[in-house]
């Protein structure tokens, strides 16, 4: 790899080249450059080096940065995120502010970091910052929804009751003013700072602001390294859902969707770890807890080989799975994939093998016959279906069969009356602008009309606010 | 699918009240979805259900106190069950059916322009019967135009009788139509309506035409190499036929089947992933698969010679390859007649 690695343990005679060789290496950094993260334990190696990263900050000489080449883990500087400016310096981040609350005394006190006290609170005010959080325009959402709509909250609705109300924009722009009203949230709140951090970038994602959420992400910078570790339990800091949905939100923002299958891996490995730890100890609810976030990661990595349109890796990687308590899901998801693939014949297959409920079952082979082609086949088991359950998935491959057999007038109905219903998912309105678009010249008022009808619904956590695309306008 | 261009049949330059609109029917596709965790929910309390708003379609509601226990959708994975209609035309690629509905409305009046002209809102000044939808596809090579069969057939009890279909306002006459495509290159699906527009005190037909072009384009480069094998046991000489599927398409395919059809006096044994209990290769665009089979001639002591030659040549037959796309789309290619040139071979110099 680098030669200046190799000599490092050497001394002082690393100069310009190693510090030239720490810098590409920050700006790239990925899930692979945490493999000296976890290698060290974080109760004897992190304060030491805690300590080394704090010089920097005191001497920003290149000499002594060029330490950060010593095998020790990654030092401080490098957690410090400075990700939107092209220079990369650790120095004018860290001037501490007044509410600060890291000890800037720390280095120069001469005992030994091993310590039995708490730890000191960490500072995320990189995460304050306005400038991490872009502002969502409102200009893809319908008018209906906009104007005249005594639904729209009120700029101080709390965010658990946005969440409630399906108010996701307002949410996301409620998470992202709480994190930067100054004096609002402490730097050392970790717990407070993630939680909102996490509803931001999921809200974000509801409202089809996917890439605002890929670019914000990029604040937290690498999540592997040990900065996000409890220095004294060396716990990671971030919560397990939020490290779950940056995984993919970074890939997206570095244009590189490998990274997300990579990420996943790193966070399995970690659940395995801690997976043994909680049946060394006989915690049945921690062991339980990671065998879920474990099968749960197993099937991301398969959705990320879908979303980089690896599709024989992806079946190759859901085969490799290990049947859990839903192994019914992962026999749906297998076959969804083979449907998808265009293999009918091993989606019905995976089906006969795997053990699945009834309706899944027949669910399977209506979109068996749709995918060979038989839309009449495929009609009856979905009439069949529908009569058994009051199901807006069902109903809305209904009437897609439908429009396929020659009867859009009749699916047209059935989706009319699934929104009459309250139903409105992206699907069904977009299926049901399309039949607009091709049974009338004049589409666009009956999607505008459809668009008031769907702003008059009550507000539910299923999201309320939808945007242009989902009517076609 | 090209901008239609309009080509009138009409004198008369007054607006139809019959509009056509088209949608090229590739497969339905499934809906992607992410499924998220509910924020501000606890951390820690195993598998929370996910936020509804995450997923491609509002789970059904919980029955026998079983939640979502029916629930087919295999969250946290990325695809559902749930399918969205074509979003687009897509690609015409050579081997593939394609097919096309085709939805002639009688619009009705916008309540401004009903109360233009006096009438309730809705309703419709003219009476519109006998719409007829004729369709017709023009391929590049060929000097005519096929005529295309449209389905569903006219259903006498639903009143589309011979004659055509009467509209209201606000109702649509839709057809289907489906073709092989066969040739690389422009084609033109030309669709005519007709129709008889009467009024309370007169009557006239009315004919327009609209003009959907695209582009056909080469899915897959099928290159092939015939080889001279040592002859089998009982003299019958034998070759070896090898293929390169190509994927020139810009989308990926499945390979379902590769088939030779022989002329008389041979028979061939297949070298692929069928035998070799191998997956059905995937074809992303621009990769290529080798397919390779041995061909032999069947000697009959009574006939003799097995296989015709023609000035030295060897006709082996066509080459036939079906294939899958998303959502099971299917294609089929044939070659044309492939062979060899006789060459004796060397005395047992090439091991098999």
């Amino acid at each position: 790899m680098d030669p200046a690695k190799d000599a490092a343990p050497k001394g002082h005679t690393r100069t310009r080249s190693a510090v030239k060789a720490t810098r590409p290496r920050a700006s790239t950094k990925g899930p692979l450059d945490a493999v000296d993260v976890p290698l060290t334990s974080p109760l004897s190696a992190q304060p030491q080096q805690q300590q080394q990263a704090l010089h920097h900050h005191h001497h920003p000489s290149p000499l002594p940065r060029s330490t950060t080449h010593s095998p020790a883990p990654p030092s401080h500087p490098r957690m410090i995120p400075a990700p939107l400016g092209p220079s990369r310096s650790p120095v004018p981040i860290f001037v501490p502010g007044p509410i600060s609350p890291l000890p800037r005394s720390a280095p120069h006190s001469p005992a030994p970091p091993r310590r039995t006290l708490p730890a000191r609170p960490k500072d995320f005010s990189y995460l304050l910052r306005p400038d991490v959080y872009h502002a969502v325009a409102a200009d893809n959402v319908p008018a209906a929804f906009r104007v005249a709509s005594a639904k729209q909250p009120a700029p101080d609705t709390p965010i658990a009751e946005l969440l409630a109300r399906g108010q996701f924009r307002a949410a996301a722009a409620a998470a992202a003013a709480t994190l930067t009203t100054p004096g609002r949230i402490a730097p050392g709140d970790g717990e407070a700072i993630f939680g909102l951090l996490y509803t931001r970038l999921a809200c974000l994602m509801l409202v089809d602001a996917t890439a605002v959420a890929a670019q914000e992400v990029k604040a937290l910078e690498d999540l592997n390294s040990v900065f996000y570790l409890d220095e004294v339990t060396g716990v990671h800091l971030v919560p397990w859902a939020l490290r779950v949905l940056i995984v993919r939100l970074q890939a997206m923002g570095f244009g590189d969707p490998r990274r997300a299958v990579m990420g996943y891996y790193e966070l399995a490995r970690e659940a395995r770890m801690r997976l043994a730890e909680a049946m060394a100890s006989h915690d049945n609810s921690e062991r339980e807890l990671w065998k879920e976030r474990l099968a749960d990661l197993g099937v991301r990595v398969a959705g990320a080989l879908v979303e980089m349109n690896d599709l024989t890796g992806a079946a190759q990687h859901l085969a490799s799975l290990k049947e859990g308590r839903e192994s019914g899901k992962l026999t749906m998801a297998k076959a969804l994939l083979w449907l998808h693939l265009g293999d009918a014949e091993a989606a019905r297959r995976v089906v006969k093998a795997g053990e699945m409920g009834e309706k899944a079952e027949k669910v399977v082979a209506a979109l068996c016959d749709m995918a060979d082609g038989e839309y009449g086949a495929a009609l009856a088991r979905w009439e069949e279906l529908d009569e058994q359950s009051n199901d807006e998935m069902i109903g809305v491959n209904r009437a897609v069969c439908l429009l396929y057999v020659g009867k859009m007038q009749e699916g047209k109905t059935l989706l009319e009356g699934l929104v009459a219903s309250s139903r409105a998912s992206h699907t069904l309105l977009f299926n049901l602008t399309t039949m607009y678009e091709l049974c009338t010249e004049k589409a666009r008022d009956l999607k505008i009309k459809l668009s008031e009808t769907v702003a008059a619904m009550d507000e539910s956590p299923s999201g309320w606010e939808k945007s242009n695309a989902d009517f076609k306008l | 699918m090209s901008q239609p261009r309009y080509q009138s049949h009409d004198a008369v330059k007054e607006p139809h009240a019959i509009s056509l609109k088209v949608l090229r029917l590739s497969r339905p596709s499934l809906v992607t979805q992410f499924p998220l965790q509910q924020p501000l929910s606890s951390p820690s309390t195993i598998r929370p259900p996910p936020l509804p708003a995450s997923l491609a379609y509002s789970p059904p509601a919980a029955t026998n106190g079983d939640a979502n226990g029916d629930d087919p959708n295999p969250d946290p994975f990325i695809l559902s069950p749930i399918v969205n209609l074509p979003p687009s035309f897509g690609q015409a690629y050579v081997g593939e059916t394609f097919s096309c509905t085709l939805c002639a409305s009688h619009d009705a009046m916008t309540p401004a322009e009903s109360a233009a002209l006096g009438l309730l809102p809705g309703a419709s000044r003219k009476s519109i019967r006998d719409v007829r939808i004729e369709a017709e596809m023009k391929t590049p090579g060929a000097e005519s135009v096929v005529k295309l069969e449209l389905s569903p057939p006219p259903a006498n009890a639903g009143g589309e009788g011979k004659r055509g279909l009467d509209l209201r306002a606000g109702d649509t006459l839709q057809k289907i139509v489906n073709f092989d495509l066969k040739e690389e290159g422009n084609h033109v699906l030309a669709v005519t309506v007709s129709y008889y527009e009467a009024t309370d005190v007169s009557g006239r037909t009315r004919t327009f035409r609209k003009l959907y072009q695209f582009i056909c384009k080469a899915s897959l480069i099928v290159r092939t190499k015939p080889g001279p094998l040592p002859a089998g046991r009982d003299g019958a000489r034998r070759w070896v036929l090898e293929a390169q599927l190509e994927n020139c398409g810009e989308d990926s395919m499945q390979l379902e089947k590769v088939v030779l059809e022989l002329e008389q006096g041979l028979v061939y044994s297949d070298c692929n992933w069928e035998v070799a209990g191998g997956q059905k290769p995937m074809l992303h665009p621009g990769e290529a698969e080798q397919v390779c089979f041995v061909v032999e001639e069947v000697v009959d002591s009574r006939e003799g010679e097995g296989v015709q030659e023609h000035e030295g040549r060897i006709v082996f037959g066509i080459l036939g390859i079906g294939w899958r796309g998303e959502m099971g789309n299917r294609g089929f290619l044939s070659t044309g007649k492939l062979g060899t040139r006789h060459v004796k071979p060397r005395e047992r110099k090439v091991t098999a």
